[in-house]
């Protein structure tokens, strides 16, 4: 029961621990943001009084009106008090509160993201395994081939090819939108999905097929081969010790679905983070950018927090290791 | 239009839309416009089979941050609010300024609008339109923090009040001729409740707060990056109109545009690209119509920047772009090589189509000249020049004229790299003080003839351009009323810009618009869609 209570101890100190550096790196990196997108070219006034003539007295009035003169630090200083608070301004752009901007786009995405890390999942993760399983033959080469494919072909390409395909020759799926809710909004998720899923479906694929293969080809596999193991359970052995590196492969890439949502929002015109966030960049939406920048962060760390205590539930020696030191 | 009969396999030389009965449109291009391309009008004959349409789908390139145009004033959003709210004017298919939620107006002095409303305008939630709205509206569209995007238009207002139980009197600190378009929904003014704004604190146009105004259709949903839903009422005073509702979405991928339209999602894509005009020909039930979009394309040059301050260097600049060729090869006749800054469509009060266009070729010009510009170019500070030219995202067809000016600088020893970026970053380089040459691409809602070339001229004009005789020019010209008087002024003033060479012009703009052959349009014009363009919809057969 002691040790018990003290491994307890040690995971709730790791785990403060690790949310403690969060709040660090999404401090440093709300100043990151703030300063690249001062320095970024693009002048707010200009976009707010679009390719018209403006008298001084108007620029000046617009100026004041979102604090354009105050100095870099002030700016953001003020801009760090807010967030503080749970304020996090309005958007200039689309002229409503950003956690309303956030709230109303976030579904999309979330849906979006979550479908194609589930078809990357699914289809990627055992082909990876088959793939190692029957290593050198015609499946691997054929798995490889898609993989392949997957990884370099780029998402707008991909997506473009995918509403011809299967919205205009074999009329399945709509071609762009959201949909309306329900049944219908993930009708219209399945084709940007896919796209999404194709790329990093392609990386989780190798990796998995790597770690299995790595496993396979160990001392420990060699010598319970030598030992007459069935190969059934040769492969459970080995799968068991490629899970880790699977998981860290597939925590990874559900970050960098992130920057793909954009140019997948964009061709299939579905009003999410990624569009947002874009247009909110070129805009100069100050409060926009930042609170999506600090939420994909976050969200990126706490991806990596579950991923890493879940180590602790996949490995025995890890978690020997971890608790018990 | 001479090239057209001569061209084989076109037998017929379409004009102005035919009226074959009270109903029945022949929809082709502007009669007035010169260029061979009109002739790329559809040939197709409509028939109003009087049918109600359940919902009419348009396709936008981009979406819409905000719809009210006060704080969001690109075409788009004039687009939009145009079937939505009124202002007191506005314009009809000539482009002359008629009474929208005015009736009528007198003018008992040049300085002084006294406007009678409509007694039966409505908002849209039923309510009858007061002076007190109207007043408000004006004085909202004047204030440069409510409305950023046209309060510009309205600093010459001096006051607006209520004169009378349907009365507004409005007066400007000066005569002014454009005065009165700037009161209509093209120009400043879209009359909204008062009540209504202030229960969203002036925070209107947005996807919680919509519209609220007096046009024939009203804002029932507003996602931002998808979609505008628009449903009929029963409210407006010119009637009911025929398509039940509007469905605009936003598709800015143009690949995904055509698909929606291949596969028959789209009954009205606006700005289709000219690289894909030939594709979306070939779609099975549509049209593709062409017409002067009243634009300006044209190049600018910061006087502040050396060498640009050397007129020889500005006039070599000029005699460089290939105008013919740009707008026939590159543009595919999607356009007009410009001889001045005003579009000959903005002088059709004072000119005839043709009679304009020879006013405006009649100007001085720097023609295409290599050997002339080479000539000028030896011994300005501009010889082995290397300078930027940046050209927005959203105009691919800038892209091209401006590869094809490069190469022709090129063999004037001057270099230039040309760079696409997004258009916010090059609203950003117009008149940064920094940019010696770049690019203006102005949309004119009004077609006032001064509405373009006031601005690249007059005051606080972006190409830092100082000059006492063009401010005097644009004062002159905006006091006189008769429009003949008035369009001889601003040619005066064109002079000026082609001696001095303060803009060199390009092209006029033409704008493609795809539509399903199931839906007409009455009065096609340039400025249709600037006006109540969703009461114009009627149910179509082909003929």
């Amino acid at each position: 029961m002691a040790s018990r209570s003290v491994a307890r101890n040690k995971l709730a100190r790791t785990l403060t621990l690790r949310i403690a550096s969060v709040l660090l790196i999404l401090l440093v990196l709300s100043f990151i943001t703030f300063t690249l997108l001062y320095l970024a070219p693009g002048d707010l006034v200009k976009n707010l009084l679009g390719n018209r003539p403006s008298t001084p007295e108007a620029i000046a009035a617009v100026r004041a009106q979102y604090h354009l003169d105050d100095p870099f630090l002030v700016r953001y200083v003020d801009w760090l008090l807010s967030a503080l608070r749970g304020d996090f301004g309005v958007s200039i752009r689309l002229q409503q509160p950003v956690t309303m901007v956030i709230a109303s786009r976030i579904g999309v995405t979330t849906g979006l993201i979550g479908l194609s890390f589930l078809v990357a999942v699914v289809s990627a993760i055992p082909l990876g395994i088959l793939s190692a399983a029957r290593n050198g033959t015609r499946i691997d080469r054929a798995s490889n081939a898609v993989s392949l494919f997957g990884l370099s072909a780029p998402s707008f390409a991909l997506a473009i090819l995918a509403i011809s395909v299967f919205a205009l020759w074999i009329p399945i799926f709509p071609a762009y939108g959201a949909g309306n809710g329900g049944i219908d909004r993930l009708w219209h998720l399945v084709l940007p999905a896919a796209v999404l899923a194709a790329g990093i479906g392609a990386i989780l694929m190798r990796m998995t097929r790597a770690a299995v293969l790595r496993e396979l080809e160990s001392d420990a596999i060699t010598f319970a081969r030598s030992r007459g193991v069935t190969e059934g359970t040769i492969q459970r052995i080995a799968l068991r010790g490629a899970l880790i590196p699977i998981v860290t492969s597939a925590g990874l890439i559900l970050t960098f679905i992130i920057g793909g949502t954009i140019i997948v929002e964009t061709v299939f015109a579905l009003p999410g983070i990624g569009q947002l966030l874009q247009e909110a960049v070129l805009f100069k939406d100050l409060p926009v950018v930042q609170a999506i920048t600090l939420l994909i962060a976050a969200a990126i760390a706490i991806i990596t927090i579950i991923v890493d205590v879940s180590y602790l539930l996949l490995d025995p020696r890890v978690r020997a290791r971890e608790l018990n030191a | 239009m001479k090239n057209v009969i001569t061209h084989p396999g076109r037998r017929r030389v379409r004009a102005a839309a035919v009226l074959l009965s009270a109903a029945a449109l022949v929809l082709t291009g502007c009669a007035s416009g010169g260029s061979d391309s009109d002739t790329d009008s559809s040939d197709v004959t409509l028939i109003d089979t009087g049918k109600e349409i359940e919902e009419v789908t348009v396709a936008f390139p981009g979406s819409l941050a905000n719809l009210y145009i006060g704080q969001e004033s690109g075409i788009l959003n004039y687009n939009l609010a145009a079937t939505v709210q009124e202002g007191l004017t506005k314009q009809d298919a000539d482009g002359t300024i008629v009474p929208a939620l005015a009736e009528s107006w007198e003018t008992p002095d040049p300085s002084t609008y006294v406007f009678k409303l409509r007694k039966d305008a409505k908002f849209q939630n039923g309510d009858p339109v007061t002076p007190e709205d109207v007043v408000f509206s004006i004085t909202q569209a004047a204030d440069p923090e409510a409305s950023p995007g046209t309060y510009y238009y309205l600093t010459n207002l001096a006051s607006a009040e209520k004169t009378g139980d349907n009365e507004v009197t409005v007066k400007s600190v000066n005569p002014d001729a454009t005065f009165l378009i700037n009161l209509s929904n093209t120009g400043a003014v879209v009359v909204t409740q008062k009540a209504f704004w202030e229960e969203h604190g002036g925070n209107v146009g947005t996807s919680d707060s919509l519209l609220m105004g007096t046009g024939p259709y009203k804002v029932t949903e507003f996602q931002p990056d998808s979609h505008v839903q628009l449903e009929r009422v029963d409210t407006w005073w010119g009637g009911i109109p025929k398509a039940k509702s509007i469905r605009i979405n936003f598709i800015p991928d143009a690949s995904t545009r055509l698909a929606a339209a291949q596969k028959g999602d789209v009954d009205i894509a606006f700005n289709v690209p000219i690289n894909q005009a030939e594709t979306w020909k070939k779609i099975d039930g549509m049209r593709v119509e062409s017409l002067n979009d009243l634009s300006y394309v044209g190049l600018m040059f910061d006087q502040n920047v050396a060498p640009f301050d050397d007129i020889d260097v500005r006039t070599a600049i000029a005699q460089s772009i290939d105008r013919d060729a740009i707008t026939e090869k590159l543009l595919r006749g999607y356009g007009e090589a410009a001889t001045a800054i005003m579009t000959p469509e903005s002088l059709s009060n004072a000119f005839g189509g043709e009679e304009a266009r020879k006013e405006l070729a009649d100007l001085p010009q720097n023609k295409y000249d290599l050997d002339a510009a080479k000539d000028l170019i030896a011994g300005t500070p501009a010889d082995g020049l290397k300078t930027e030219l940046t050209y927005p995202n959203t105009g691919p067809q800038i892209g091209i004229a401006a590869q094809a000016i490069a190469e022709s600088l090129k063999k004037i020893g001057i270099e230039v790299k040309v760079r696409e970026v997004p258009i916010e970053e090059w609203l950003a380089t117009i008149g940064d003080g920094e940019h010696g040459l770049s690019f203006m691409w102005y949309f004119s809602t009004t077609g006032d003839p001064s509405e373009v070339n006031g601005y690249l001229l007059g005051p606080d004009n972006p190409n830092a351009f100082v000059s006492d005789k063009a401010a005097a020019l644009i004062t002159e010209a905006n006091a006189l009323t008769d429009p003949k008087e008035r369009a001889e002024k601003l040619l005066e003033l064109e002079k000026l810009n082609a001696e001095e060479v303060v803009n060199a012009p390009i092209w006029w703009g033409k704008s493609l618009t795809a539509i399903s052959n199931t839906i007409g349009i009455t009065d096609y014009s340039p400025y249709t869609f600037t006006g109540v363009w969703g009461a114009q919809l009627f149910a179509a057969e082909v003929k």
